[in-house]
């Protein structure tokens, strides 16, 4: 009974969502088609979208995308490295800890783009500074939350685990982690979004990369180029990536732990 | 007598004193222009400085725009009456469909292609991984190495994959320190300041590749302003040829006004201004080779089959269109 009330719920939300998108994507037609604004500036979604179409035949907006999916990969893998290892270390020792408090509460609140000019002296344009800004921008909000999850699992529940005979890696693996998941999934989310904005802000405020640029070149080659609608098209194609990685990926780890295990309130 | 005497003068020195405004100002008209600032600019920085634009009745309101694709979007918003932008970017908007002309050439500038490396003596010379740094992607700059990769390289789009776009400055310091970019392709003073450095030379300039000289920026005014206001507009393009001429004509004077603006010393600003190929005039040169090569490469989707399509009667009638073949003036606006 129960579970169908939640899942109709669920459902009405969907389609009030649903329902809202459209009414939103109609009045931009209708805005753009009384032409209160220039053409140029303000183009109709049906164009935006029969562009995006040859965009994606003609091949150019889909290898932009790997390529912007590469650097991400490449500084978010890279950034959770550095902060399983960062955390890890806190964990084990108090001044590590303290260190690394003093860190994040001095770097967090640097933009990653704001490193940019630091980062192209040192180490020049190309992928290699863009990852280096995405790295930069998405370890804080995942060392904070692995930080604050691993200290966040009540000692209680270490015990417990102890009093089962967990040790060391298996300790680890059946308590700690468990506890620590929320934390980890939310800073795991962060730190997608702001791989992303880094890795567009970058490629759009110094073009970067160049030649072998992601999306957001892209997007600042159209705008030179004045095809407004390809624009768009980009952010779609953004847009679309990330519900995409949020329903695909995010939500079915979500699901098969911390619901599963009855962690969250929904 | 001598009352009457008072009297008269009196009478003088009123009439005078309320006649003597309105004989020198007609009533101020407000022209809002995309400002820059720079070498280039200069004519801009001394018609301000001089007050030429009061001169000739206007009250001018600067706005200053991060870039020259700024200065574009602005003109099409109406945030601004005119700007300035180099052909190809003019030449982009107009093919997208903005209601725009060319006003007025604005300055001939040398732009040259500058390297520190030794081993690159032409386009053939670049590697994959060699960075060729240019303000913006659809710039005179990215242009022109289109043109010289076609006649070099035998594709336009040979060296798409090699450029960065970057400001002037992060670009030339960057090209200095030989840190990240192998070469720049750029416009004084920046072209300047980097072949003084010992060991950086042209990879190739703007004339081997375009022919001849080109206007650097041209003044962009949009239809509606041209036809509604065409007071303002003339006063306009009186205004910068005087600041024009005034350049050409007190090179000296010019040199100890801008160097505290551009921090240099009188004597270089003077090298400066004074460089071989720096020419401050509003002849057009060049618009129609520019639009004629992009639509070929496929920059642009069509290209202007008369001048008229492109520039305002000032510009026409300067360029005029000589019976029996092109004259001289007609041909450089052709490659």
């Amino acid at each position: 009974m129960k579970v169908t009330k939640l899942k109709k719920k669920s459902m009405n939300k969907t389609l009030n969502q649903g329902l809202f998108i459209v009414g939103v994507m109609i009045l931009w037609e209708l805005v753009a088609r009384a032409q209160w604004f220039p053409v140029l500036l303000f183009p109709s979604l049906s164009s935006v979208f029969v562009n995006l179409l040859t965009e994606l035949v003609n091949g150019e907006i889909g290898g932009r995308l790997l390529f912007s999916l590469y650097l991400i990969g490449a500084g978010l893998g890279l950034a959770v490295v550095t902060a399983a290892v960062t955390a890890t270390s806190a964990l084990i020792s108090p001044i590590i800890s303290d260190w690394v408090q003093a860190l994040m509460a001095v770097l967090h609140p640097l933009p990653g783009i704001a490193v940019l000019p630091i980062i192209i002296l040192w180490l020049g344009t190309g992928p290699q500074s863009i990852i280096a800004v995405i790295w930069f921008s998405s370890i804080w909000p995942l060392i904070t939350n692995l930080h604050t999850g691993l200290r966040s699992v009540p000692a209680t529940q270490m015990e417990a685990g102890r009093n089962l005979g967990l040790k060391g890696i298996a300790l680890i693996r059946f308590i700690l982690l468990p506890g620590a998941f929320p934390y980890i999934l939310t800073g795991l989310r962060v730190a997608w979004a702001r791989a992303w904005q880094a890795s567009v802000a970058a490629e759009m405020v110094f073009g970067a990369s160049g030649g072998e640029g992601g999306l957001g070149w892209f997007i600042y080659k159209k705008r030179f180029f004045m095809e407004i609608p390809s624009v768009f098209g980009g952010m779609i194609v953004i847009i679309l990536v990330g519900l995409l990685v949020e329903r695909l990926c995010f939500e079915w780890v979500e699901v098969r732990t911390i619901r599963r295990w009855g962690m969250t309130s929904e | 007598m001598k009352k009457m005497f008072w009297v008269l003068l009196c009478l003088v020195l009123v009439t005078g004193w309320s006649f003597a405004p309105r004989i020198h100002s007609a009533p101020v008209e407000e022209i809002k222009i995309a400002g820059q600032f720079g070498l280039v600019y200069a004519p801009l920085m001394v018609a301000q400085s001089r007050k030429i634009f009061e001169k000739y009745g206007l009250k001018p309101v600067w706005k200053e725009y991060g870039s020259g694709g700024a200065v574009r979007e602005a003109l099409i918003s109406g945030e601004v009456d005119v700007g300035f932008m180099g052909i190809p970017p003019f030449l982009i908007g107009w093919d997208k469909g903005c209601q725009w002309k060319a006003a007025m050439g604005f300055v001939v500038v040398p732009v040259g292609l500058v390297t520190y490396d030794p081993n690159i003596k032409s386009l053939k010379d670049f590697k994959a991984g060699d960075k060729i740094a240019v303000p913006s992607p659809g710039s005179v700059q990215h242009i022109l190495l289109a043109m010289a990769a076609e006649k070099e390289l035998g594709s336009a789009t040979a060296l798409d994959n090699n450029i960065v776009a970057m400001p002037h400055p992060d670009a030339a310091a960057a090209l200095i320190s030989k840190k990240g970019i192998k070469a720049h392709f750029t416009t004084p003073p920046y072209l300047f300041e980097e072949l003084s450095q010992p060991g950086f030379h042209l990879v190739v300039d703007d004339i081997t590749i375009f022919g001849h000289p080109f206007s650097f920026n041209v003044g962009v005014a949009s239809e509606r302003f041209h036809d509604r206001r065409p007071v303002v507009y003339s006063s306009f393009v009186n205004a910068i040829s005087e600041a024009m001429a005034w350049i050409n004509a007190n090179k000296k004077a010019v040199a100890n006004l801008l160097a505290p603006e551009f921090k240099l010393t009188p004597e270089k600003t003077m090298a400066y201004l004074t460089w071989e190929g720096m020419n401050y005039t509003t002849a057009p040169y060049g618009l129609m080779g520019f639009a004629e090569f992009m639509q070929k490469a496929g920059y642009i989707k069509k290209a202007p089959q008369q001048m008229e399509e492109i520039a305002f009667e000032n510009v026409l009638a300067f360029v005029g269109s000589r019976a029996g073949g092109r004259s001289e003036i007609e041909k450089i606006q052709y490659k």
